[in-house]
């Protein structure tokens, strides 16, 4: 993986967190706002804005693609490469969990 | 009723970097009865009389997405934001403040940080660029020749520039080390 991509990526801000998780399989913008919400019972309001830069960026850098359009709205998939950088945070989050609840590392 | 009074145009100017100025005024006018209808040419900014509310103002520069516009409105449609119009390279939106969803178009720093580094490529820069090519040997060459028609003209135009870069440095480090 590109050191670039890995420097920007890892950490990543939550958005783009849960739009890599939420494009596990193929959605559009405003099925990952709602799907958010759900997950964490309404404490995250993914804002439009916000969605629509980190979607434009992430595709940019190959980490999702473009798939097809449906009503007006542009649905997307996660690529290998976003799969990777998902799993390197996912990996650095665990970690984090782990620390902060004192557990011993494996 | 007569139109005229319920309607009214005010003249009111914010730089660039003052949207969220921009965003508190208009949300003031329609807390006390004024509704955004449009803005036109030199910052003309149109009003119709209405029910006083808190409607939250917010505005965004994205004026690359011109080829995929629609898919951008209906994503901030879908979020519960209603949308104007594009003036001067931003799009305005506006969502009731009791209305569910987020009351920001944006929900983290790094997005207002890079909405801001647009607006400072796209608008500034070029024009700051310009500025110190031009205006600025101008300006020198008109002190040493003493024609202080042209020096005062210049001078106020420098001064602007540099008023509006200080505005945009100080947005910038506000949400550079959080806002909150």
């Amino acid at each position: 993986m590109d050191a670039h991509i890995k420097k920007v990526y890892v950490p990543m801000t939550e958005t783009a967190f849960y739009i890599l998780l939420g494009l596990e399989k193929p959605n559009h913008g405003y099925g990952i706002v709602q799907m958010v919400e759900k997950m964490t019972a309404g404490e995250i309001r993914l804002a439009p804005g916000t969605m629509y830069g980190s979607l434009s960026k992430m595709e940019k850098d190959g980490l999702i693609r473009f798939t097809r359009e449906e009503d007006k709205r542009k649905i997307y998939q996660i690529t290998d490469l976003g799969r990777e950088v998902l799993a390197l945070e996912r990996g650095r989050i665990e970690r984090l969990y782990r620390n902060s609840r004192g557990e011993d590392a494996k | 009723m007569n139109a005229d009074k319920n309607t009214k145009k005010v003249c009111k100017y914010f730089t660039i970097f003052e949207y969220e100025k921009e965003q508190e005024y208009l949300r003031q006018m329609h807390r006390s009865g004024w509704k955004l209808v449009k803005v036109t040419g030199l910052t003309r900014y149109h009003f119709e009389k209405c029910e006083p509310e808190d409607v939250i103002y917010q505005l965004d520069y994205n004026p690359q997405r011109t080829e995929q516009k629609e898919e951008y409105i209906q994503m901030f449609a879908d979020c519960g934001w209603e949308y104007l119009q594009d003036y001067a390279g931003y799009s305005y939106f506006r969502k009731p403040a009791a209305a569910p969803g987020s009351d920001e178009i944006f929900c983290d720093d790094e997005s207002r940080l890079q909405m801001m580094k647009r607006v400072f490529k796209d608008r500034f820069l070029p024009l700051f660029i310009i500025l110190s090519l031009l205006l600025v040997p101008q300006f020198i060459g008109s002190l040493f020749d003493g024609d202080a028609a042209v020096a005062v003209v210049l001078g106020i135009m420098i001064a602007l520039y540099v008023w509006v870069f200080f505005t945009a440095a100080r947005q910038y480090f506000k949400y550079k080390n959080g806002r909150r």
